[in-house]
């Protein structure tokens, strides 16, 4: 059975320190990967300020982390991401999986960070020196999470 | 019956209000009657009946359409954009 970690928090992610804990936490294990995602400088960006749906959140990164770590026979799956106003370089998000071989834990995190995308109910506003807007979901963020979504039903039929 | 509808990120924008707590007809069965009698009562609710747009019904996340009853909360919300 594998350990799942979930949290969504307005506390700022220390992803240094957070894979820290990971290596070595599991000694069965060589794989530990990590995808940390972070505000992008752009032109005239101010600050990123992400909103999500307390409880449906947290129950939908659940169930990706849950999903990835039956698929490919994780050990640990853990998933931390921020709310509320990051400025840039900040981390929004912090993934990572351990198993005993590399393929399945990098496999693992780029299903897990592809499908929070469009699966967890999260939006991003930017704030700019122009005003404020909302992050458009983008179709190539659609297109990631129907590419596993395929593989695991074509692996299932 | 009444049901409380929420409007998430963008669509919070657009209806210029977080959420309504509506009695209507029992004759609303799902969402997507639900969304037209919205419809009926703010022409910005079109923005609404998009099918992009997805549906939170009492903490899960549900397909369209979805059958609704009284003492319902639904939330309509834009694609989601967290990561």
């Amino acid at each position: 059975m594998a350990t799942i970690s979930i949290t969504v928090s307005h506390d700022p992610i220390d992803s240094g320190a957070r894979l820290d804990a990971l290596a070595g936490a599991d000694p069965d294990c060589g794989g530990l990967a990590s995808f940390v995602g972070q505000v992008r400088e752009e032109p005239g960006l101010v600050a990123l300020e992400l909103e999500h749906y307390p409880a449906v959140t947290e129950k939908a990164l659940q169930t990706i982390a849950e999903t990835a770590a039956r698929k490919w026979d994780l050990h640990r799956a853990v998933i931390h991401h921020r709310v509320g106003r990051m400025e840039i370089g900040e981390v929004i998000v912090f993934v990572a999986a351990t198993a005993p071989h590399r393929r399945a834990a990098l496999d693992a995190v780029g299903y897990m960070i592809d499908l929070l995308k469009t699966e967890a109910p999260f939006w991003k506003q930017v704030h700019s020196n122009k005003g404020s807007h909302w992050v458009e979901a983008r179709d190539t963020d659609r297109d990631a999470a129907d590419y596993w979504t395929d593989q695991i039903a074509s692996e299932d039929a | 019956m009444q049901i409380t509808i929420r409007y998430m990120a963008s669509l919070r924008d657009r209806m210029g209000k977080r959420e309504d707590i509506l009695d209507l007809p029992d004759t609303i069965a799902d969402s997507e009657a639900l969304t037209a009698h919205l419809q009926t009562l703010d022409p910005a609710a079109n923005a609404l009946a998009h099918p992009a747009i997805r549906l939170i019904l009492n903490d899960a996340i549900v397909p369209r359409p979805s059958a609704v009853k009284d003492g319902d909360t639904l939330a309509f919300c834009p694609p989601f954009t967290g990561g």
